[in-house]
């Protein structure tokens, strides 16, 4: 069965284009926002669109995003209400969403119950930075189960090094490259080997390579242009957004310049 | 490879980021429990720095108030007054052998801090406590205590403000500074082989109380009790008794206002799988999932969740948990004062308290081994105003 990652991703490649990917929490500045905000970004050309899924104890987030995710729980999102979101938007707008929450939020909704439901919204990847690979064998299980489920998406690091195979070996959809240690949002400090890395990666995946963390403009991942085919935006955009009081015609303009700069 | 679960519980829960430094801390472990050199190391300092072995002290008017014979196992007398010295310092010695040079740690009633701020002025480390800044304010002696020894407190200001929140802080800053950072975990918790190192280091309470008890009682005691946040003292108080399948043990959890109020820090009462800190275990979660907050009086038991170990003991039925409220942890606390003369921490009162109440369905001749955790003296402003009636369940 067809994903919308992997179509999406497959049109890019045809049209030698990089993909623009962002993370947004889920629930800012209101559930109705978040669903405006994802129109909004699909009109401008977003080509996958993180939804963070807010959890009270985010350990892979920097500030930006825990703050984040602290006030959307404030605001009393929470997985059910979210996925009636989805549910409404498939209606008229086919943007790939990956949802980017924490296992443990899977695990209270229960694998195969998640698994159907994520399946029936039209959620088309997953990113959960607590589960390595290790760790996936239950939760794939019951996404193998499910016809149309998402995409449990691969996480390389810059010290996963004898890794990288066996993680990249069945990966689907896209890898997601972290440029540095540690936590979302640190400005552009990357990994000191994180060239290196990015070819080693490039060298081994057979699908696309997507560079996250830290990146706040083109220019940040420009160099790296051989080895990535798309960038990833999250703490800068939820910055950006908020600083803009989600002003559609700023978030767009945003997206139309980063796009436009990484495939000059 | 060691096993990394125990039963359907443990794990490595963790980012990509970290599975290579956890690989490389295995094997280091590995080495280091099948190296006699390494034991040696670590019973000299536990021998000449830290005080062991510790008595097992036989509390004759509590026993002759209460019934059956009453024992504690004296981890109060340590130097820096607890049990965290003795998981801080085989960490350490193990960190050394890795040749790491820094050193973080998380640290709730301030007691782990301060044991890890010592070891590493002894051991020559750099060293920075990531600390709640609601436990930096119940706990400012300990906060001044770490400083002096030469460690960085840093506040964190997220979520709770407490222990849960000061590991995940913990967390993203080992998974930052991995590379020559060793992370000194204080509990029975977090991904393996973690909770396997945190019981070798602490099982030197039982390896002692056991001998302690066959020597002054000639046989193994009806019942072996400690106090359980994340479960150090008293993975260590079981693990020489867990093969010894008559003796009963008894962990104790702490009910804060009452497990029916919500307001308490029992993972163990509720018995609620979940996924925190790199392991899965019993947890304390709301309704959508989220970590609920704990309460309790003691900084060192206000814990959401449980060592992996624990759960399964737990659900195997090898050991029983209970849970005690502030209230009876504080009367034990004060009877513990007036008979015998010992002040010991809020934490290790929850175990006492409950040794009070089995002792009631025990008979005179029975033994009870109760791990006497931590000593007081950290603890003395906040019975203060307990005493005078000020709210101090956080």
């Amino acid at each position: 069965m067809s994903n919308r990652i992997e179509e999406r991703l497959k049109q890019l490649q045809e049209k030698k284009e990089k993909a623009f990917i962002t993370y947004m929490t889920a629930g800012l500045p209101d559930m109705e926002g978040t669903k405006e905000i994802i129109r909004a970004q699909e009109e401008a050309g977003t080509d996958i669109i993180e939804l963070g899924i807010p959890f009270s104890d985010p350990i892979a987030d920097g500030p930006v995003i825990q703050q984040a995710s602290y006030e959307s729980i404030q605001k009393g999102t929470n997985l059910k209400k979210v996925f009636a979101m989805v549910e409404e938007l498939r209606k008229d707008c086919q943007v790939p969403l990956v949802f980017m929450m924490y296992y443990n939020t899977v695990l209270y909704y229960g694998l195969e119950a998640f698994a159907k439901k994520c399946a029936d919204c039209g959620v088309d990847g997953l990113i959960i930075p607590d589960l390595p690979f290790e760790e996936q064998g239950e939760l794939q299980a019951a996404l193998d189960k499910t016809e149309g489920a998402p995409l449990l998406l691969q996480l390389v690091s810059p010290v996963s090094k004898d890794r990288i195979p066996m993680l990249l070996e069945n990966a689907r959809g896209f890898v997601y490259c972290v440029s540095s240690m540690g936590v979302t949002g640190q400005a552009a400090d990357f990994h000191k080997n994180v060239a290196s890395y990015l070819q080693q990666v490039k060298s081994v995946s057979k699908i696309p390579v997507m560079m996250g963390f830290g990146i706040r403009q083109a220019a940040d991942v420009e160099k790296f242009g051989d080895y990535i085919d798309g960038a990833i935006v999250g703490s800068h955009f939820i910055k950006l957004m908020k600083e803009c009081n989600y002003d559609k015609t700023v978030i767009q303009e945003y997206i139309r310049t980063f796009k436009k700069e990484m495939n000059a | 490879m060691m096993e990394k679960y125990y039963g359907e519980f443990g794990g490595q829960y963790v980012s990509e980021s970290l599975m290579n430094t956890l690989k490389e801390l295995e094997t280091a472990f590995e080495e280091a429990i099948h190296d006699p050199k390494f034991w040696e190391e670590y019973n000299y300092y536990m021998k000449e720095y830290v005080g062991r072995e510790n008595p097992l002290y036989f509390a004759e008017r509590l026993t002759e108030k209460y019934g059956p014979k009453i024992y504690l196992k004296r981890e109060d007398l340590n130097h820096t007054g607890a049990h965290k010295i003795n998981n801080v310092i085989g960490q350490l010695l193990l960190a050394k052998r890795m040749g790491k040079t820094k050193v973080i740690a998380e640290t709730g009633a301030g007691q782990h801090g301060v044991a890890t701020a010592t070891g590493a002025a002894l051991f020559n480390m750099e060293c920075r406590v990531f600390m709640g800044t609601e436990d930096i304010e119940r706990q400012a002696l300990n906060v001044f205590r770490m400083e002096m020894l030469g460690a960085t407190v840093v506040p964190v200001t997220s979520g709770s403000c407490t222990l849960k929140d000061a590991t995940n802080e913990a967390i993203r800053t080992w998974a930052k500074d991995a590379e020559d950072t060793f992370y000194v975990i204080g509990s029975a918790v977090g991904p393996h082989p973690y909770p396997k190192m945190v019981k070798e280091f602490q099982r030197i309470i039982s390896t002692e109380a056991k001998r302690q008890i066959l020597e002054k009682e000639g046989r193994l005691p009806d019942a072996v009790v400690a106090c359980c946040g994340g479960g150090s003292n008293s993975i260590g108080m079981f693990a020489d008794f867990i093969e010894e399948k008559d003796v009963r043990l008894i962990g104790v959890e702490a009910a804060g206002l009452g497990i029916e109020t919500g307001k308490h820090a029992s993972a163990m009462a509720i018995g609620m799988p979940g996924v925190l800190h790199g392991m899965k275990s019993y947890l304390l979660q709301d309704e959508d999932g989220n970590v609920q907050i704990a309460h309790s009086i003691s900084a060192g038991l206000d814990y959401p969740g449980v060592g992996p170990e624990h759960a399964y003991l737990r659900a195997t039925g090898r050991a029983e948990y209970v849970s005690i409220t502030d209230k009876e942890a504080m009367d034990a606390l004060m009877e513990l004062c007036r008979l015998e003369g010992i002040i010991p921490a809020i934490e290790s009162a929850h175990a006492l308290a409950h040794v009070f109440k089995m002792a009631k369905t025990m008979t005179k001749d029975q033994i009870i081994v109760m791990c006497l955790s931590g000593r007081g003296d950290k603890d003395v402003h906040t019975v203060a105003a307990y005493l005078k009636g000020e709210d101090c369940n956080k």
